[in-house]
């Protein structure tokens, strides 16, 4: 057998549940990995749904013949962002690159037999989305049963692109910040740069177009995906490829998905070694005096919890893939507070909202939420506890219940979480002019949402802890406890948003307010007992 | 035999701030040749070993491996090397036996030598047994035993080995060094890193002393001891 293909075997294998189920003999573990795949599907299907339903809405709109485009967009920055954000875990640093090195294989091989590796496990996801989208395409189009075998090919060719350039992006940063001695602050800095960058382009994109007089052809909807596919040429040759069976759109992603993938690898391959030389050297510098200061030793007395929280914090300052995910929702809080200070409200209303009667006193109930939606992203607990992984003899070893460690984990959550999300919700509050009683109670909603957010982080990385990964990727951004904690997070406060605008604008928004923050409130005491039961 | 197997000519290794984990350093393993690698905490021990079996990247010199150097050749190198590190991560989610056969496969090693490697060393280190488990079940002990097993699976020309004796039960122990001498026997090199002295005086012909990245002191076991113990030695080299 192929070398690499032995690798990319064993990488499956290695992470594998089927393995654990097969091989392990405690009915725990093995009810934890069905309870594990029972979780994926469901999270599989409601994404399936999420898709299905986008879709409906296209078909009803009599625009089906957009939905190619629409599928190949949403895979195209679904593959993007994920592999972003676990490019730096999964093709440098990880845990067994000594052993993996050690053995014949080329540094270009190991990095595409990572990547290759990192495609399948997430394959299920994109796949999810472009098949259901594919029955909707076909009920509401009557396509020819051509196009199913075309669509079902091509949905595996479509991730590869934008993982690619989302890997060879990581590679650059990991690169770059190789340079440095505190590594993973310059890494986790390049990071939210490039994610600004591009959050920035889309709309400097969007204005362009916009100035370009094509406003009234972007207020439809398939026309902005349309033109979206016009600068993303491999969603045109999907798309083409579905609508017209056109054989050269097809070959053309094809190849260049190929012939990308072989040439992406080839400067990975020649730096790779002193990326991870670099990355994993952790220079002594010998020179440290313990003097009288206990402050300055950082040896003051911290109480338990602090401690604790302490320790979490050190814990994601020393990982670039930890802290690019805790502290994303957190910078867009910035970016949105600061943002405020600018562009007036009624501009990014219409901005995001496309010329939807939506105004800004209407948004009012709807601003905590707004700000949820991005400090809710990420709940460190939903991954912490399996985070301790083989070091977790370390806190089992001392003196302190177990509820107490995860007291700290929930109060590291709330020190992270606070601070921006009332700093976000603030600002975005006095800038529309929002009442102070209404502000008030804003805040308020917003702490409970972030006590919500930790608890209910809590609950699902508790009781889906798994220690012995391979790669912490695996369970900052793969984990079932984060999967399960983030989806159902997301949809509901998607939900809860227009929610509370449509419940606004007949009822008092005030008393909105106050009901959800007795909700959450006891949402949040539920889940916290819940976390902490069996602790 | 006596062919050069590892040569290490001029490496150093500079991190991040310009500090030198390690420098200028020099020494040559033969075929047949154990050769006990001493220094305290952080002396350079694993870097120059990681340097060796082509893990980490360096800046000057270079190292040959039977004739191939680690900067030009890194496969070539590595077909004929086997490392085993100092606390090896090893795929715990996969059983004793598929990462024997993970290797063996690397290494493009016949069913049937395969088997029969890994019934011998498998039963010689008790862990037969256990191959059929999760290695997250096993022990550190027994990792070790796995990692040892599959540094021999391909028959190395080259075993690099990072401290293997930590963690060893001393029946294991025994029988590491029992099959240290079979393989040197065979032609083998064995480059190894220790703290236990005992062990290196007993088991090494030539050793090589490295203090804070340089090597202080090196040759055949003879030429350094003069009668003496290892451990005197080492300790009024290291204390210069």
């Amino acid at each position: 057998m192929n070398r690499n293909i032995v690798l990319l075997k064993t990488l499956m294998l290695s992470t594998s549940s089927w393995n654990t189920y097969k091989y392990c003999n405690d009915k725990k573990v093995r009810a934890k990995v069905v309870g594990g795949f029972v979780g994926r599907l469901i999270l599989y299907a409601m994404l399936m749904f999420y898709s299905i339903m986008q879709c409906v809405g296209y078909g009803q709109m009599g625009l089906a013949s957009s939905i190619p485009v629409l599928c190949a967009l949403v895979i195209a920055g679904l593959s993007f962002f994920l592999t972003f954000f676990k490019t730096n875990g999964y093709l440098f640093n990880f845990k067994e690159y000594d052993m993996l090195m050690s053995l014949p294989w080329k540094p270009s091989e190991v990095a595409a037999c990572k990547f290759l590796y990192m495609y399948i496990k997430s394959l299920p996801w994109y796949l999810s989305v472009s098949l259901s989208m594919m029955v909707v395409y076909g009920i509401y189009t009557g396509a020819s049963v051509a196009v199913y075998p075309v669509w079902i090919i091509l949905s595996f060719v479509m991730p590869v692109i934008p993982m690619l350039i989302a890997s060879f992006f990581g590679f650059l940063i990991a690169r770059a910040g190789a340079g440095f001695r505190n590594k993973t602050i310059v890494q986790t800095v390049i990071s939210f740069v490039f994610i600004f960058l591009i959050f920035a382009g889309r709309f400097f994109i969007e204005n362009m177009f916009r100035e370009d007089k094509t406003a009234e052809v972007l207020s439809s909807i398939s026309a902005a995906t349309d033109k979206a596919a016009s600068v993303y040429l491999p969603a045109r040759w999907f798309a083409s490829s579905i609508t017209t069976l056109s054989l050269l759109d097809m070959a053309l992603l094809v190849v260049v998905s190929s012939a990308l993938f072989a040439v992406v690898f080839i400067p990975v391959g020649r730096s790779y070694r002193k990326i991870n030389s670099a990355l994993k050297a952790n220079a002594a510098s010998r020179n440290y005096k313990l003097s009288g200061d206990a402050g300055r030793n950082g040896l003051k007395p911290k109480s338990l919890l602090n401690t604790i929280a302490f320790k979490e914090f050190k814990r994601m300052t020393g990982s670039p893939t930890y802290m690019t995910n805790a502290l994303i929702g957190e910078l867009f809080c910035v970016i949105a507070g600061i943002a405020v200070l600018f562009v007036d409200i009624d501009t990014i209303i219409r901005s995001v909202l496309q010329d939807a009667p939506v105004t800004k006193e209407m948004l009012y109930p709807a601003i905590p939420f707004i700000v949820y939606f991005f400090v809710g992203m990420v709940a460190t607990t939903a991954f912490t506890p399996s985070l301790e992984g083989r070091n977790y003899w370390i806190v089992k070893s001392l003196p302190i219940p177990p509820r107490k460690l995860y007291q700290g984990k929930m109060l590291f959550n709330m020190y992270l979480t606070v601070p921006f999300a009332v700093f976000a919700t603030v600002m975005i509050s006095i800038k529309a002019g929002v009442p102070v009683l209404s502000l008030i109670l804003s805040v308020v909603l917003i702490l409970c949402l972030c006590a919500f957010s930790t608890c209910w982080g809590a609950v699902c990385g508790i009781k889906h802890m798994k220690l012995d990964w391979e790669n912490e990727v695996e369970v900052i951004k793969q984990g079932t406890g984060v999967t399960l904690y983030l989806l159902p997070n997301m949809f509901v406060t998607m939900g809860l948003i227009a929610g509370v605008v449509a419940l606004g604008t007949v009822v008092d928004y005030n008393a909105v307010t106050g009901i959800l923050i007795a909700v959450v409130s006891v949402l949040t005491v539920v889940f916290y007992k819940r976390a902490l039961a069996k602790t | 035999m006596d062919k050069e197997i590892l040569e290490i000519k001029g490496y150093s290794k500079t991190y991040g701030e310009g500090k030198k984990a390690c420098d200028d350093v020099n020494l040559t393993v033969r075929s047949g040749d154990i050769y006990g690698f001493i220094g305290h905490n952080g002396a350079g021990k694993s870097t120059t070993i990681r340097a060796v079996v082509g893990v980490l990247d360096f800046d000057e010199g270079d190292i040959y491996i039977d004739g191939h150097s680690v900067k030009d050749e890194p496969v070539e190198c590595k077909r004929i090397t086997a490392y085993i590190p100092d606390n090896p991560d090893l795929y715990e989610n996969l059983t004793g036996i598929q990462y024997l056969s993970f290797v063996a496969d690397v290494f493009g090693i016949s069913e049937a030598d395969r088997t029969a490697r890994i019934r011998d060393y498998a039963e010689r280190f008790e862990i037969t047994d256990a191959l059929g488990d999760l290695i997250s079940s096993y022990s550190h002990g027994m990792k070790q035993k796995l990692a040892i097993i599959s540094a021999l699976i391909h028959e190395p020309r080259l075993m690099v080995l990072d401290e293997p004796f930590v963690g060893l039960d001393p029946k294991a122990s025994f029988t590491l060094k029992q099959i240290m001498h079979e393989i040197c026997g065979r032609g083998t090199a064995i480059f190894f890193s220790t703290h236990v002295l005992d062990v290196a005086e007993k088991l090494c012909n030539k050793v090589a002393i490295i203090k804070q990245g340089r090597i202080i002191a090196s040759g055949t076991m003879e030429e350094l001891t003069h009668g003496q113990s290892l451990e005197e030695v080492f300790l009024e080299a290291v204390n210069e």
